[in-house]
């Protein structure tokens, strides 16, 4: 019973998650006190202090993804994830329900690492794919780690998980944590 | 022995000055230190207080942070500034109005800020133009002037007072005597008018009509009279004939009374303002005779007292502002002016003469004690106004007071013979008042108003939200409208104009509408058109819109006047002016060109780049 609430609560998480923004960047510099700029990825696009960091951005030569295809994928694998969680609630405790189960939380942390990946692919292709033509000289080529601060030009960048993301994590959680919990098939509970 | 002792207590007495000359010099030090303690405000940190002072004939208004004495902000407002872009083109509205009503200078004395329940709410800021007889309204969330109203039937607009306690008019003194109708021919002697101005639609409500000259302005603390004083009550009209009587007086308006013969059509029209004439209308006017050409009216924070400075007489006069009675007429020293207060009972007049601040009691004046005075302070030199935090509201901050100086001689370093003038913060937190420092301005303030910073800089915007008329990202456009007349809407950002090249003809009407696109504060743009009197500066958001003759044929580069980014310099674009008489379509002179994707005249862009 305490599985099914759990998968139910994971279903409504990442259901949710879809609501609130994905991924966010926090970008602080000396001439920009108390109004450190903000950008988030959520499912429809890149939004907050767009305009002010693309016309930064023109001056080191990063191109601004206006475009990120993968998101039109996450979104749907979101959904799908949702549902197959759902189903996770309703599915019974026999061997079947279990390795149902099993597999919804290899499929959500599949999807986490795959999404992490994408973002690290993006987050150096920002940092390397540049424009050999931008006015500013001198400005090496960058990584920004997954999450944390990088040091880009007079800014510092943090890379960090937003509300969407976490809420993702949650879910993931809850699906590993009712996976362990649930009894198998001799009647114990899993160590 | 004797010799011994002798240089023994020669020891004794050079070390014990010793010891005291230099407890002396700590003394003074740590007092330095303390005094510079009080006005120092460290980089990052920010002021107290917004002190607004007038500007004089520079025509303006000077923001400057208290304690640190620091100017912030020139508010520009009768005239011209490059600096701001304000009022500088031919056809800029601002400087139209401007030369319509009176030229573009004005000569600005006294700003008064508009009040809620007896204190500042930080939404407006008046100031008058004595020359041109107008007032101005600044709106203190931009920072701008954005209503000038010349003041009809009056010339010479002197003091200025808001009525408190929730700014019902704005009180404005015709201080120059003019003929009662008008006209030129008219030997009779002359009359001024006080005017009332509705501070929303800045239109004036209804004028009184006084026989002299009208100077300082304030009210009371109720709303039911201006006291203004009058000078020149002989109606002389040379100097000789303006100081004969012994007394002249504080005029003391009944507003209700006045409104109430307005109301009851006993105003005389002209140019579109009734005006009252207290002779005919009994109750409007009181005159409370005080000593010759008085100057200063103020009223106390707790509205008990009207108190006019006597200028030419040592003395202020102390007026019970509820029955305009005079209660007392004490001694305060040389050629006092103007009056403020604490919080503590205490007021604090200018003495032009003596170059001083004297702080007096005024429960003691008032009772006939003759331990009134409580301290005096020299200010360098010839103080005119001066104005202690909240003074001029119901409830002052009883801790810095500042002294506007006409003189400041030794002051400053040299700089040729038009010197600074020289303001100085004071310390009236104590019984003693402490000088702590003084600032330059340019000529001239005369008066001063403050704001606490924790009050006003909630309400301050930094960027403008666009109008519905701003040149949108996007849909900028160079439009052939007329034969002769070319449509150019623009936009800037760091770091380029868009379009970044503007092609007309000799002899164009160029009406450019010009965008700052950016959202991030203190990002502003300038465009500036060589030889063609053309500069214009835009903060984020704002929308300009200027029409210029396109000028000779050539070359013009219209480029950013206000540091942006590392690609400043680079920022600018062209005006090509094709002559008059050329054959070639714009269109075919743009192929010729061999460019690409650019804008031309009648079609419209892209604005691609």
């Amino acid at each position: 019973m305490k599985v099914r609430l759990l998968y139910a609560a994971a279903a409504a998480l990442v259901a949710a998650a879809l609501a609130f923004p994905l991924w966010g960047f926090a970008m602080a510099a000396p001439q920009y006190p108390d109004e450190t700029l903000h950008l988030q990825v959520t499912r429809a696009g890149i939004v907050g202090d767009v305009q002010e960091v693309s016309t930064l951005q023109h001056f080191i030569g990063v191109r601004f993804p206006t475009e990120l295809p993968e998101l039109k994928w996450a979104t749907a694998a979101i959904v799908a994830l949702a549902a197959l969680l759902l189903l996770g609630a309703l599915v019974g405790g026999g061997a079947v329900g279990r390795l149902y189960r099993v597999l919804c939380a290899v499929a959500l942390v599949t999807f986490l690492v795959a999404s992490a990946a994408v973002v690290q692919t993006r987050l150096y292709q920002v940092g390397h794919d540049r424009d050999p033509d931008a006015p500013l000289r001198g400005m090496r080529n960058f990584t920004p780690p997954l999450v944390g601060p990088a040091k880009v030009g007079n800014f510092t960048v943090w890379s960090f998980p937003h509300t969407g993301a976490l809420m993702l994590l949650l879910a993931a959680g809850l699906a590993v944590y009712g996976v362990r919990l649930q009894p198998d098939s001799s009647g114990k509970a899993a160590a | 022995m004797k010799r011994h002792s002798f240089l023994l207590v020669a020891a004794t007495i050079v070390a014990t000055l010793a010891a005291v000359h230099s407890m002396g010099c700590g003394a003074s030090r740590s007092a330095r230190s303390l005094a510079a303690e009080k006005v120092y405000v460290a980089p990052g940190e920010l002021d107290k207080y917004y002190a607004f002072l007038s500007g004089g004939q520079s025509g303006s208004v000077f923001v400057v942070g208290i304690p640190s004495g620091r100017l912030i902000r020139e508010i520009p407002v009768f005239e011209p500034r490059a600096a701001y872009g304000y009022a500088m083109n031919d056809n800029d509205p601002r400087r139209q109005e401007l030369v319509a009503t009176g030229g573009v200078w004005g000569d600005t004395h006294h700003p008064v800020l508009s009040e809620t329940n007896g204190m500042p709410d930080g939404k407006y800021l008046w100031i008058n133009d004595l020359a041109n007889g107008r007032l101005a309204r600044i709106r203190l969330d931009y920072f701008e002037a954005d209503r000038i109203l010349k003041l009809p039937n009056m010339q010479g607009a002197h003091g200025i007072a808001v009525v408190s306690p929730n700014t019902k008019y704005i009180v404005v003194n015709g201080e120059f005597e003019l003929p009662t109708d008008g006209l030129v021919t008219n030997p009779a002697p002359y009359t001024s008018v006080v005017s009332f101005v509705d501070p929303d639609s800045m239109q004036v409500k209804f004028q009184v009509r006084i026989n002299g000259n009208i100077d300082i302005a304030d009210t009371s603390k109720d709303g039911r009279y201006s006291f203004s004083t009058v000078y020149n009550l002989e109606q002389g009209k040379d100097m000789g004939s303006m100081i004969q009587y012994d007394r002249d007086a504080v005029a003391a308006i009944d507003i209700p009374a006045a409104e109430k013969a307005i109301a009851a059509g006993r105003g005389e029209v002209r140019n579109g303002v009734p005006i009252l004439d207290p002779e005919t209308n009994p109750g409007v006017l009181t005159l409370i005779p005080v000593p010759k050409n008085p100057h200063g009216i103020n009223v106390t924070p707790d509205g008990r007292y009207a108190i006019a400075a006597g200028k030419l007489s040592p003395t202020v006069t102390i007026i019970d502002a509820h029955t305009l009675k005079i209660i007392a007429e004490p001694e305060v020293g040389l050629g006092p002016l103007h009056t403020t207060f604490d919080d503590r009972g205490n007021a604090f007049t200018s003495l032009f003469l003596d170059s001083q601040v004297v702080k007096w009691n005024i429960d003691k004046a008032v009772k006939g004690a003759p331990d009134y005075i409580v301290d005096r302070i020299n200010v360098h030199y010839n103080i005119g106004h001066l104005q202690a935090v909240g003074g001029d509201h119901m409830h002052p901050a009883g801790d810095y007071l500042i002294a506007l100086n006409k003189l400041s001689k030794d002051m400053y370093v040299p700089v040729g013979p038009d010197l600074p003038e020289n303001q100085e913060i004071i310390d009236i937190s104590g019984e003693k008042m402490k000088l702590l420092a003084s600032f330059p301005t340019p000529p001239e303030p005369h008066d001063a108003t403050f704001m606490a910073v924790s009050v006003l800089k909630p309400l301050v915007h930094q960027t403008y939200t666009p109008a519905d008329t701003a040149v949108q990202a996007g849909k900028e456009r160079v439009v052939r409208t007329a034969p002769h007349a070319v449509t150019v809407d623009m936009t800037l950002i760091r770091s380029a104009y868009t379009p970044d090249k503007v092609e007309v003809r000799e002899g164009d009407q160029v009406t450019l509408k010009i965008t700052n696109v950016e959202t991030i504060r203190d990002m502003i743009h300038g465009f500036a058109l060589p030889d063609h009197n053309l500069n214009i500066a835009l903060a984020p958001g704002y929308t300009k819109t200027i029409t210029f003759d396109a000028g000779k044929p050539g070359v013009y580069w219209y480029y950013c006047t206000n540091f942006c980014s590392a690609l400043h310099l680079e920022m600018r674009g062209r005006m090509l002016v094709q002559p008059k008489d050329s054959t070639v379509t714009l269109t075919d002179w743009h192929a010729a060109a061999n460019v690409q994707g650019q804008v031309v005249a009648g079609v419209p862009s892209t604005g691609a780049k």
